[in-house]
Protein backbone atom coordinates (compact mmCIF):
# COMPACT_ATOMS: atom_id res chain seq x y z
CA UNK A 1 0.00 0.00 0.00
CA UNK A 2 2.62 2.62 0.82
CA UNK A 3 4.92 1.70 -2.09
CA UNK A 4 2.12 1.53 -3.96
CA UNK A 5 1.17 5.30 -3.09
CA UNK A 6 5.20 6.30 -3.05
CA UNK A 7 5.25 5.05 -6.81
CA UNK A 8 2.31 7.10 -7.73
CA UNK A 9 3.76 9.83 -6.03
CA UNK A 10 7.16 9.44 -8.07
CA UNK A 11 5.48 8.49 -11.48
CA UNK A 12 3.35 11.54 -11.22
CA UNK A 13 3.37 13.88 -13.94
CA UNK A 14 4.31 17.55 -13.40
CA UNK A 15 4.77 20.01 -15.96
CA UNK A 16 8.20 21.84 -15.36
CA UNK A 17 9.48 25.35 -14.71
CA UNK A 18 13.22 24.81 -16.00
CA UNK A 19 14.40 21.70 -15.21
CA UNK A 20 13.71 18.37 -16.45
CA UNK A 21 15.98 16.59 -14.37
CA UNK A 22 17.64 16.99 -11.45
CA UNK A 23 21.02 17.34 -12.73
CA UNK A 24 19.79 19.72 -14.94
CA UNK A 25 18.45 21.88 -11.72
CA UNK A 26 21.73 21.44 -9.73
CA UNK A 27 23.82 22.46 -12.67
CA UNK A 28 21.03 25.68 -12.20
CA UNK A 29 21.74 26.41 -8.49
CA UNK A 30 26.05 26.02 -9.01
CA UNK A 31 25.01 28.73 -11.93
CA UNK A 32 23.43 30.79 -9.99
CA UNK A 33 26.09 30.66 -7.14
CA UNK A 34 28.84 31.10 -9.61
CA UNK A 35 27.14 34.36 -11.15
CA UNK A 36 26.12 35.54 -7.46
CA UNK A 37 30.10 35.08 -6.19
CA UNK A 38 31.58 36.83 -9.26
CA UNK A 39 28.94 39.68 -8.77
CA UNK A 40 29.60 40.29 -5.34
CA UNK A 41 33.44 42.31 -5.72
CA UNK A 42 31.23 44.94 -7.68
CA UNK A 43 28.63 44.90 -5.60
CA UNK A 44 30.76 45.41 -2.36
CA UNK A 45 32.22 48.25 -5.10
CA UNK A 46 28.73 49.64 -5.81
CA UNK A 47 27.03 49.99 -2.88
CA UNK A 48 28.10 51.73 0.35
CA UNK A 49 27.78 48.71 2.71
CA UNK A 50 30.37 47.90 5.62
CA UNK A 51 31.14 44.59 4.39
CA UNK A 52 33.98 43.18 2.74
CA UNK A 53 34.22 40.91 -0.16
CA UNK A 54 35.01 37.80 1.74
CA UNK A 55 31.78 38.69 4.26
CA UNK A 56 29.32 38.56 1.34
CA UNK A 57 30.78 35.46 -0.12
CA UNK A 58 30.01 33.70 3.41
CA UNK A 59 26.66 35.14 3.05
CA UNK A 60 26.11 34.08 -0.19
CA UNK A 61 27.20 30.33 1.04
CA UNK A 62 25.01 30.38 4.05
CA UNK A 63 22.06 31.53 2.05
CA UNK A 64 22.87 28.70 -0.23
CA UNK A 65 23.32 25.93 2.41
CA UNK A 66 19.78 27.16 3.40
CA UNK A 67 18.24 25.35 1.22
CA UNK A 68 20.58 22.31 1.20
CA UNK A 69 17.90 19.67 1.68
CA UNK A 70 15.56 20.79 -1.28
CA UNK A 71 15.25 17.81 -3.46
CA UNK A 72 11.97 18.58 -5.37
CA UNK A 73 13.62 19.13 -9.13
CA UNK A 74 10.44 22.03 -9.12
CA UNK A 75 11.50 23.29 -5.63
CA UNK A 76 14.63 24.09 -6.74
CA UNK A 77 13.66 26.02 -9.98
CA UNK A 78 11.34 28.37 -7.78
CA UNK A 79 14.36 29.15 -5.21
CA UNK A 80 16.81 29.60 -8.20
CA UNK A 81 14.31 32.03 -10.36
CA UNK A 82 13.89 33.92 -7.14
CA UNK A 83 17.42 33.97 -6.46
CA UNK A 84 17.76 34.77 -9.74
CA UNK A 85 15.62 37.97 -9.23
CA UNK A 86 17.20 39.22 -6.04
CA UNK A 87 20.74 38.90 -8.04
CA UNK A 88 19.34 41.64 -10.69
CA UNK A 89 17.67 43.19 -8.00
CA UNK A 90 20.97 43.71 -6.74
CA UNK A 91 23.22 44.70 -8.90
CA UNK A 92 21.08 46.81 -11.13
CA UNK A 93 21.14 48.96 -7.76
CA UNK A 94 17.03 48.38 -7.32
CA UNK A 95 17.81 47.67 -3.86
CA UNK A 96 18.88 50.30 -1.70
CA UNK A 97 21.81 50.10 1.40
CA UNK A 98 19.17 48.59 3.90
CA UNK A 99 18.08 46.21 1.54
CA UNK A 100 21.21 44.74 1.02
CA UNK A 101 21.63 44.36 4.85
CA UNK A 102 19.26 42.50 5.58
CA UNK A 103 20.66 39.58 4.61
CA UNK A 104 23.18 39.95 7.90
CA UNK A 105 20.03 40.62 10.34
CA UNK A 106 22.24 42.54 12.80
CA UNK A 107 19.37 43.95 14.33
CA UNK A 108 17.17 40.80 15.88
CA UNK A 109 18.43 39.23 19.09
CA UNK A 110 18.42 35.97 19.72
CA UNK A 111 15.79 34.51 21.23
CA UNK A 112 17.20 33.31 24.55
CA UNK A 113 17.86 29.15 24.83
CA UNK A 114 19.04 28.13 28.29
CA UNK A 115 16.96 29.11 32.00
CA UNK A 116 19.37 32.17 33.07
CA UNK A 117 18.93 34.42 29.99
CA UNK A 118 15.57 33.32 30.07
CA UNK A 119 15.26 34.41 33.28
CA UNK A 120 16.77 38.06 32.99
CA UNK A 121 14.62 38.19 29.75
CA UNK A 122 11.78 37.87 31.82
CA UNK A 123 10.10 35.35 29.92
CA UNK A 124 9.35 31.48 31.06
CA UNK B 1 -34.01 29.45 -34.99
CA UNK B 2 -33.24 26.08 -33.56
CA UNK B 3 -33.23 27.42 -30.04
CA UNK B 4 -37.20 28.65 -29.99
CA UNK B 5 -38.15 25.53 -31.06
CA UNK B 6 -36.05 23.93 -28.55
CA UNK B 7 -37.81 26.14 -26.11
CA UNK B 8 -41.06 25.96 -26.77
CA UNK B 9 -40.74 22.19 -26.99
CA UNK B 10 -38.94 21.95 -23.90
CA UNK B 11 -41.58 24.33 -22.31
CA UNK B 12 -44.98 22.26 -23.58
CA UNK B 13 -42.85 19.30 -21.78
CA UNK B 14 -42.59 20.38 -18.46
CA UNK B 15 -45.49 22.52 -19.02
CA UNK B 16 -45.07 24.60 -15.79
CA UNK B 17 -44.76 28.55 -16.03
CA UNK B 18 -40.97 28.81 -16.44
CA UNK B 19 -39.66 31.43 -19.13
CA UNK B 20 -38.42 29.63 -21.80
CA UNK B 21 -34.51 30.28 -22.50
CA UNK B 22 -34.12 28.81 -18.50
CA UNK B 23 -35.56 25.51 -19.14
CA UNK B 24 -33.59 25.41 -22.65
CA UNK B 25 -30.69 26.00 -20.58
CA UNK B 26 -31.61 23.15 -18.53
CA UNK B 27 -32.02 20.65 -21.27
CA UNK B 28 -29.71 17.90 -21.34
CA UNK B 29 -27.89 17.49 -17.97
CA UNK B 30 -27.92 15.41 -15.42
CA UNK B 31 -31.28 15.50 -12.71
CA UNK B 32 -29.57 16.60 -9.57
CA UNK B 33 -28.29 19.34 -11.17
CA UNK B 34 -31.44 19.82 -13.20
CA UNK B 35 -33.30 19.75 -9.50
CA UNK B 36 -31.40 22.05 -8.01
CA UNK B 37 -31.40 24.11 -10.77
CA UNK B 38 -34.85 23.87 -11.14
CA UNK B 39 -35.66 25.02 -7.73
CA UNK B 40 -32.89 27.80 -7.79
CA UNK B 41 -35.10 29.13 -11.16
CA UNK B 42 -38.40 28.55 -8.82
CA UNK B 43 -36.94 31.01 -5.99
CA UNK B 44 -36.19 33.72 -8.83
CA UNK B 45 -38.96 32.70 -11.14
CA UNK B 46 -41.42 35.44 -9.45
CA UNK B 47 -39.12 38.24 -9.03
CA UNK B 48 -41.46 41.30 -8.81
CA UNK B 49 -39.35 42.85 -5.89
CA UNK B 50 -39.14 46.45 -7.26
CA UNK B 51 -35.43 46.53 -4.99
CA UNK B 52 -34.24 43.36 -7.19
CA UNK B 53 -32.52 42.79 -10.35
CA UNK B 54 -34.15 41.49 -12.95
CA UNK B 55 -32.83 38.94 -15.30
CA UNK B 56 -32.64 39.84 -18.80
CA UNK B 57 -33.96 37.43 -20.52
CA UNK B 58 -32.53 38.04 -24.06
CA UNK B 59 -29.16 39.39 -23.07
CA UNK B 60 -29.08 35.82 -21.21
CA UNK B 61 -30.20 33.91 -23.68
CA UNK B 62 -27.36 35.44 -26.20
CA UNK B 63 -24.93 34.89 -23.10
CA UNK B 64 -25.87 31.55 -23.09
CA UNK B 65 -25.69 30.72 -26.84
CA UNK B 66 -22.44 32.39 -26.69
CA UNK B 67 -21.20 30.39 -24.08
CA UNK B 68 -22.13 27.25 -25.82
CA UNK B 69 -20.60 27.90 -29.01
CA UNK B 70 -17.54 28.57 -27.47
CA UNK B 71 -17.77 25.24 -25.34
CA UNK B 72 -18.31 23.44 -28.60
CA UNK B 73 -15.78 25.18 -30.51
CA UNK B 74 -12.86 24.65 -28.25
CA UNK B 75 -13.68 21.33 -26.16
CA UNK B 76 -10.66 20.28 -25.72
CA UNK B 77 -9.88 23.20 -23.28
CA UNK B 78 -13.45 24.36 -22.07
CA UNK B 79 -14.39 22.33 -19.49
CA UNK B 80 -17.25 24.09 -18.08
CA UNK B 81 -19.36 26.83 -19.16
CA UNK B 82 -21.48 28.75 -16.60
CA UNK B 83 -23.78 31.52 -15.47
CA UNK B 84 -23.53 33.64 -12.56
CA UNK B 85 -26.01 34.89 -10.62
CA UNK B 86 -26.09 38.39 -12.35
CA UNK B 87 -25.86 36.63 -15.78
CA UNK B 88 -22.50 37.10 -16.61
CA UNK B 89 -20.29 34.27 -18.66
CA UNK B 90 -17.87 32.39 -17.02
CA UNK B 91 -15.60 29.98 -19.13
CA UNK B 92 -13.65 27.45 -16.91
CA UNK B 93 -10.59 26.17 -19.12
CA UNK B 94 -7.49 23.92 -18.32
CA UNK B 95 -4.71 25.32 -17.92
CA UNK B 96 -3.14 24.47 -20.85
CA UNK B 97 -5.55 26.04 -23.24
CA UNK B 98 -5.28 29.44 -21.68
CA UNK B 99 -3.43 30.90 -25.09
CA UNK B 100 -5.60 29.25 -27.21
CA UNK B 101 -8.85 30.26 -25.27
CA UNK B 102 -7.86 33.61 -25.09
CA UNK B 103 -6.85 34.02 -28.43
CA UNK B 104 -9.80 32.54 -29.52
CA UNK B 105 -12.05 35.01 -28.29
CA UNK B 106 -9.70 37.54 -29.07
CA UNK B 107 -9.23 36.91 -33.13
CA UNK B 108 -13.02 35.25 -33.59
CA UNK B 109 -15.01 37.95 -35.30
CA UNK B 110 -17.95 37.22 -33.47
CA UNK B 111 -16.47 37.64 -30.20
CA UNK B 112 -13.33 40.25 -30.42
CA UNK B 113 -13.09 40.24 -26.77
CA UNK B 114 -9.52 42.31 -27.75
CA UNK B 115 -9.59 44.37 -24.26
CA UNK B 116 -7.90 42.34 -21.34
CA UNK B 117 -9.60 44.10 -17.98
CA UNK B 118 -7.91 42.45 -15.20
CA UNK B 119 -6.23 39.03 -14.25
CA UNK B 120 -7.34 37.78 -11.50
CA UNK B 121 -6.02 35.01 -8.50
CA UNK B 122 -8.13 33.37 -6.33
CA UNK B 123 -6.35 30.87 -3.46
CA UNK B 124 -8.70 28.19 -1.69
CA UNK B 125 -6.37 26.22 -0.34
CA UNK B 126 -8.26 23.17 0.10
CA UNK B 127 -7.95 22.11 -3.45
CA UNK B 128 -6.10 19.73 -5.28
CA UNK B 129 -4.72 23.07 -7.36
CA UNK B 130 -5.30 25.64 -4.97
CA UNK B 131 -4.90 28.89 -6.90
CA UNK B 132 -7.77 29.98 -9.76
CA UNK B 133 -6.42 32.56 -12.17
CA UNK B 134 -9.60 34.34 -13.44
CA UNK B 135 -9.06 36.73 -16.63
CA UNK B 136 -11.37 39.58 -17.47
CA UNK B 137 -12.30 40.53 -21.00
CA UNK B 138 -14.12 42.90 -22.67
CA UNK B 139 -15.80 43.14 -26.20
CA UNK B 140 -15.79 46.84 -26.97
CA UNK B 141 -17.15 45.81 -30.54
CA UNK B 142 -20.13 43.84 -29.01
CA UNK B 143 -20.18 45.71 -25.56
CA UNK B 144 -19.84 42.28 -23.51
CA UNK B 145 -17.54 41.26 -20.54
CA UNK B 146 -16.79 37.74 -20.08
CA UNK B 147 -14.86 35.86 -17.21
CA UNK B 148 -12.25 32.98 -18.02
CA UNK B 149 -11.17 31.14 -15.14
CA UNK B 150 -8.16 28.42 -15.08
CA UNK B 151 -6.50 26.84 -12.06
CA UNK B 152 -2.98 25.60 -10.84
CA UNK B 153 -0.90 25.54 -7.72
CA UNK B 154 2.22 26.51 -5.98
CA UNK B 155 4.56 24.69 -8.37
CA UNK B 156 2.48 24.74 -11.58
CA UNK B 157 3.36 27.12 -14.10
CA UNK B 158 0.79 28.63 -16.90
CA UNK B 159 1.35 29.45 -19.69
CA UNK B 160 1.52 33.56 -19.74
CA UNK B 161 -1.23 35.24 -22.58
CA UNK B 162 1.61 38.52 -22.90
CA UNK B 163 1.99 37.47 -26.48
CA UNK B 164 -2.12 37.61 -26.97
CA UNK B 165 -3.01 40.29 -24.42
CA UNK B 166 0.06 43.06 -23.54
CA UNK B 167 -2.23 44.25 -21.03
CA UNK B 168 -1.32 40.89 -19.13
CA UNK B 169 2.27 42.12 -18.49
CA UNK B 170 1.98 43.55 -15.58
CA UNK B 171 -1.19 41.75 -14.18
CA UNK B 172 0.87 38.64 -14.67
CA UNK B 173 3.50 40.16 -12.41
CA UNK B 174 1.40 41.22 -9.96
CA UNK B 175 -0.11 37.69 -9.34
CA UNK B 176 3.10 36.14 -9.31
CA UNK B 177 4.09 38.63 -6.28
CA UNK B 178 1.18 38.05 -4.57
CA UNK B 179 0.44 34.24 -5.29
CA UNK B 180 3.98 32.93 -6.38
CA UNK B 181 1.82 31.35 -9.33
CA UNK B 182 4.64 31.24 -11.76
CA UNK B 183 4.30 32.18 -15.56
CA UNK B 184 6.17 30.67 -18.45
CA UNK B 185 7.93 32.72 -21.25
CA UNK B 186 6.79 36.00 -19.21
CA UNK B 187 9.33 38.29 -20.59
CA UNK B 188 9.68 40.24 -17.64
CA UNK B 189 8.67 38.72 -14.88
CA UNK B 190 9.41 39.97 -11.37
CA UNK B 191 8.13 41.81 -8.29
CA UNK B 192 5.42 44.92 -8.28
CA UNK B 193 4.26 45.47 -5.31
CA UNK B 194 6.40 44.20 -2.69
CA UNK B 195 9.86 45.37 -1.44
CA UNK B 196 13.02 44.15 -2.61
CA UNK B 197 13.92 41.19 -0.52
CA UNK B 198 10.67 40.64 0.70
CA UNK B 199 9.99 37.00 1.27
CA UNK B 200 6.80 35.17 0.86
CA UNK B 201 3.63 35.48 -1.65
CA UNK B 202 1.14 37.92 0.88
CA UNK B 203 -2.29 37.15 -0.75
CA UNK B 204 -1.79 33.39 -0.27
CA UNK B 205 -4.75 32.30 2.60
CA UNK B 206 -1.45 30.65 4.45
CA UNK B 207 0.26 34.10 4.82
CA UNK B 208 -0.67 35.78 8.07
CA UNK B 209 -2.59 38.94 7.81
CA UNK B 210 -0.16 40.74 10.39
CA UNK B 211 3.04 39.34 8.17
CA UNK B 212 6.32 37.49 9.21
CA UNK B 213 8.48 40.59 9.48
CA UNK B 214 8.04 44.39 10.43
CA UNK B 215 10.19 47.10 9.50
CA UNK B 216 11.30 50.63 11.07
CA UNK B 217 14.06 52.94 11.01
CA UNK B 218 17.20 52.24 13.38
CA UNK B 219 19.10 55.21 14.42
CA UNK B 220 21.84 53.70 15.20
CA UNK B 221 22.46 51.71 11.99
CA UNK B 222 20.82 54.77 10.04
CA UNK B 223 18.83 53.08 7.92
CA UNK B 224 15.83 50.76 7.83
CA UNK B 225 15.95 47.10 9.37
CA UNK B 226 13.35 44.24 8.82
CA UNK B 227 13.11 42.17 12.43
CA UNK B 228 11.01 39.51 13.20
CA UNK B 229 7.07 40.75 13.56
CA UNK B 230 6.30 40.10 17.50
CA UNK B 231 2.83 41.41 19.01
CA UNK B 232 2.54 43.01 21.85
CA UNK B 233 -0.70 41.11 22.61
CA UNK B 234 -1.94 37.70 22.17
CA UNK B 235 -3.53 37.34 18.03
CA UNK B 236 -7.52 37.75 18.67
CA UNK B 237 -9.96 35.95 16.65
CA UNK B 238 -12.43 38.64 15.84
CA UNK B 239 -15.98 37.50 14.92
CA UNK B 240 -17.08 39.88 12.16
CA UNK B 241 -20.11 38.22 11.40
CA UNK B 242 -22.90 39.85 13.30
CA UNK B 243 -25.34 36.80 15.36
CA UNK B 244 -28.54 39.04 13.72
CA UNK B 245 -29.61 37.70 10.23
CA UNK B 246 -29.75 41.46 8.87
CA UNK B 247 -31.02 41.06 5.18
CA UNK B 248 -32.23 37.35 4.81
CA UNK B 249 -33.69 38.22 1.86
CA UNK B 250 -30.21 38.92 0.21
CA UNK B 251 -28.70 35.84 1.68
CA UNK B 252 -27.91 33.23 -1.23
CA UNK B 253 -27.66 35.79 -4.18
CA UNK B 254 -24.41 33.76 -5.91
CA UNK B 255 -26.47 31.47 -7.84
CA UNK B 256 -24.20 29.63 -10.26
CA UNK B 257 -25.88 28.51 -13.47
CA UNK B 258 -24.68 26.26 -16.43
CA UNK B 259 -24.69 27.02 -19.80
CA UNK B 260 -24.81 23.65 -20.45
CA UNK B 261 -23.42 21.84 -24.02
CA UNK B 262 -26.12 21.70 -26.30
CA UNK B 263 -28.14 19.15 -27.00
CA UNK B 264 -27.08 16.73 -30.09
CA UNK B 265 -30.65 15.98 -31.32
CA UNK B 266 -32.49 18.97 -32.46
Amino acid sequence: MATGRAAQVVTRQVRPILSVSHNEARSRALALYKAWYRQIPHIVNEIDIPKSTKQCREKLREEFAKHKDVKDVRVIDMLIIKGQMELKETVQKWKQVGHVMNYWKETVNKKPTDFLSKFLEGKD
Amino acid sequence: MASNILRKLSGSLIGVGLSGSRVSQTFNIAPTVLSRRLSSEAQTEAETRPTIRKHDEVARAHVTDFGRYVAECLPKFVQKVQLTGTDELEVLVAPEGIVPVLSFLKDHHNAQFTNLADIAGVDVPSRKYRFEVVYNLLSLRYNTRIRVKTYTDELTPIDSVNDVHKAANWYEREIWDMFGVFFADHPDLRRILTDYGFEGHPFRKDFPLSGYVEVRYDDAKKRVVVEPLELAQEFRRFELNSPWEQFPNFRDTSVIEEAAPAPEKK
